[in-house]
């Protein structure tokens, strides 16, 4: 978040005064854990927990890679309301199914409940060879955010950058 | 008499403004550099080292922000969530085109222009090219030829370090090079195939890149990081905030003034005895005066000064012959083997094919003719974007380098026409106040025959290499203005009544006036045009010092 962008948030959340209190290290808590938070709340804690499972599920290791605050992100600040709005309603339809299935809402559906779920939908949207589907986005997402990460890069072997060239290196 | 404020003033600070600087300075002269832009402070603005996960949109781009401010800049090739600074706002700076005929005019205004955000591609124009326009009966003959702007490429070369492999070819001269980088597996092996079939008649290189390979001029070489667009601050591709400005510096000779945005030229009978300029942050008004004037502020915006200053156009070209280079025709494939190798690092630079066609033969559909740039690799973890299945199967596949593949784009030559043009709006002006541009353009046959002709060939130079799925480009041709290699709109000439500028990118009307960006260019060439602008630069400084010398300025 840029600075002026943090300024703006603060001031939203009336949190400017109360900084006046805080010492250097909670200061220093506070704009790290800013960073961390897109700027604006525009999917519900259950929302958000969904997608966060979900994220796991796709890709094992999203939840350490924070893959989900990434997501919200860009459900906040990049994509269309009728994009975002999509998206939200194809998590709903992800709750309907487990509850079809497991009686459940996807969060609380046993594991393999989950991941049947989503290997179901998995193959229907690449049956129906749509990138377009609220789900293709789902693991668009999940897989760029991950790979974009710093635990994701250095799994890689992406980052730290080699500084130097070699265009027949052994695998 | 007033003494006068500079000995030179310099009209923008970007690829040639930059060469002008550092000429001029050198030759003895106080040199007023204006840039309409920001400065730039590498320690502060270079950030190519910063990861994605430091980037609030990881790369992708603050979308609602470029569809706002910048939809036409977003369009550049180099354009990213961090290199979108280096690039105009488009709200502050308006033109216009035909609703059918869209034409992108990417703009760069900071001191060093688009030198910081080009693609660094540097080849020799040859004697077909600056014979093309004689030879086929086109607009008007160059007013030079080959030899006498050869020693000004030698002298660009080794001071901007250019790596490079020789060829030996006569219409792709060879240069100053440093060592080459290297091709990959891959590459090497179509090379090899491509020569095998077709022997020197289709030739493939490494591509000459204005990026050091060993360390030059106090300039640290590449260390393969990638993102050139977003600054370096080893110094090691060519800009000239990495090394012509530094240069001018040095001389103690020049005086650098950002936010400066020049609001015309003003003229005392067939002098140019100022520039009226605009401060971008105060608005304040205010003129400078000189002995010699250098436009320097790329194709179109010199075009539009000299079009607000109604200055130097008794020809009538002035923002006529607007050009670009068409893109987007060739094909890519794939390769069986090389899967126990990949490549490490991020090599800023890619393959060439040197033009082949209409060079020793004559094509039936089109004059003129293309290269091609590209390369080849294996995709990684993106092919697992759009990848079936999910769990840990998925996860595996982002270790999966994939298979091998390889693309050909093709860049091709444009003709200059008359009808495509640039104006004066009438009514639309910039945030300053100042007119902005309507621009026509639009390709003609012989560019769309020449895009069809990429497909066709690229396929011909894959299927030569064994690739397999070989798949044309489907995209159509680029915009007009979209490969950033905008040039022509102030011709040079060898008749005042045909062009604009004389052999030394001299004004016809106005001797004291020199144009060296790509206004100035005749024909269009094939190959990237920067280091022909540099060489016309250069060569231009050390006419117009001896002139003033001789008191004949």
């Amino acid at each position: 978040m840029e600075r002026r962008e943090l300024i703006r948030w603060l001031v939203a959340t009336a949190g400017l005064q109360s900084l006046n209190a805080l010492g250097a290290t909670d200061l220093l808590a506070l704009g790290r854990d800013v960073h961390r938070r897109p700027l604006r709340r525009v999917v519900s804690t259950r929302a958000e927990r969904t997608v966060a499972v979900a994220a796991e599920r796709i890709l094992p290791g999203a939840t350490e890679a924070n893959v989900g605050a990434f997501i919200e992100k860009m459900l906040a600040d990049w994509h269309t309301p009728a994009e975002r709005e999509r998206f939200l309603a194809g998590l709903a339809d992800l709750d309907t199914r487990c509850r079809a299935r497991a009686a459940h809402d996807f969060v609380d559906c046993s594991e393999t409940d989950q991941i049947a779920v989503l290997t179901a939908l998995d193959d229907e949207v690449f049956a129906a060879g749509t990138k377009d589907h609220w789900f293709a986005r789902l693991k668009y997402l999940t897989v760029y955010g991950y790979c974009t990460s710093e635990i994701g890069m250095r799994a890689l072997h992406l980052y730290p950058a080699p500084w130097r060239y070699d265009g027949c290196a052994p695998v | 008499m007033t003494p006068l404020d500079f000995d030179a003033i310099v009209v923008g600070s970007g690829m040639t403004g930059g060469w002008a600087a550092k000429e001029l300075t050198e030759l003895g002269l106080r040199t007023l550099v204006l840039e309409a832009g920001r400065p730039i402070v590498p320690e502060q603005d270079y950030v190519e080292h910063k990861p994605p996960w430091e980037m609030p949109f990881r790369g992708l781009g603050d979308r609602r922000a470029v569809a706002a401010r910048q939809p036409v800049q977003s369009h550049s090739a180099s354009f990213d969530e961090l290199s979108h600074v280096f690039w105009t706002d488009d709200a502050d700076n308006p033109y216009s085109t035909p609703p059918d005929r869209p034409f992108f005019w990417f703009r760069a205004r900071q001191v060093g222009g688009k030198s910081i955000i080009w693609g660094r591609q540097v080849y020799r124009w040859s004697d077909l090219d600056f014979a093309a326009n004689l030879r086929d009966g086109i607009a008007v003959d160059w007013p030079i030829r080959y030899a006498d702007i050869a020693p000004w490429y030698d002298h660009v070369e080794r001071f901007i370090g250019v790596s490079g492999q020789a060829e030996g070819l006569a219409h792709l001269p060879d240069g100053q090079f440093l060592p080459p980088m290297a091709l990959n597996c891959v590459e090497q092996h179509v090379q090899h195939r491509i020569a095998d079939q077709f022997g020197r008649a289709r030739v493939l290189t490494i591509g000459r890149v204005a990026n050091l390979t060993v360390q030059h001029n106090g300039r640290a070489p590449c260390h393969y990081c990638g993102p050139c667009q977003r600054g370096c601050i080893t110094r090691s591709y060519f800009s000239s905030v990495n090394a012509t400005l530094p240069a001018a510096q040095a001389t103690g000779r020049l005086t650098l003034r950002p936010f400066s945005i020049v609001k015309g030229l003003i003229v005392s009978g067939n002098r140019v005895t100022g520039v009226r300029v605009i401060d971008a942050n105060t608005r304040a008004d205010r003129v400078y005066s000189a002995r010699v004037i250098f436009l320097c502020a790329s194709a179109l915006e010199s075009a539009r000064i000299l079009l607000n200053s109604g200055l130097g156009n008794s020809s009538g070209q002035v923002g006529r012959n607007i050009m670009d280079h068409i893109k987007w025709g060739g094909a890519s494939g794939v390769f069986d083997g090389w899967t126990d190798a990949r490549t490490i690092g991020e090599r800023p630079n890619g393959i060439y094919v040197p033009r082949f066609r209409n060079v020793t033969s004559r094509h039936p559909d089109f004059i003129r003719g293309y290269g091609f740039q590209g390369g080849a690799g294996r995709a990684g973890w993106q092919a697992a974007l759009h990848a079936p299945g999910i769990g840990p199967a998925l996860k595996a596949r982002l270790s999966d380098l994939g298979p091998w593949s390889m693309s050909f784009g093709g860049f091709g030559e444009m003709l200059p026409r008359e009808a495509n043009r640039a104006t004066l709006h009438p009514t639309l002006v910039d945030a300053w106040g100042i007119p902005s541009l309507h621009i026509e353009c639009q390709w003609s046959e012989n560019e769309l025959a020449i895009h069809r002709d990429m497909n066709v060939t690229a396929a011909e130079l894959l299927e030569a290499a064994g690739a397999k799925n070989i798949e044309p480009n489907t995209s159509g041709p680029s915009t007009p203005g979209g490969t950033n290699h905008e040039m022509g709109t102030a011709r040079m000439g060898r008749d005042p009544k045909t062009s604009v500028l004389n052999g030394w990118n001299q004004s016809w009307d106005v001797p004291n006036l020199f144009v060296t960006d790509g206004a100035a260019m005749t024909s269009s060439s094939c190959q990237n045009p920067s280091l022909t602008y540099m060489a016309l630069t250069a060569r231009a400084c050390h006419y117009a010092v001896a002139q003033l010398k001789r008191r004949d300025l």
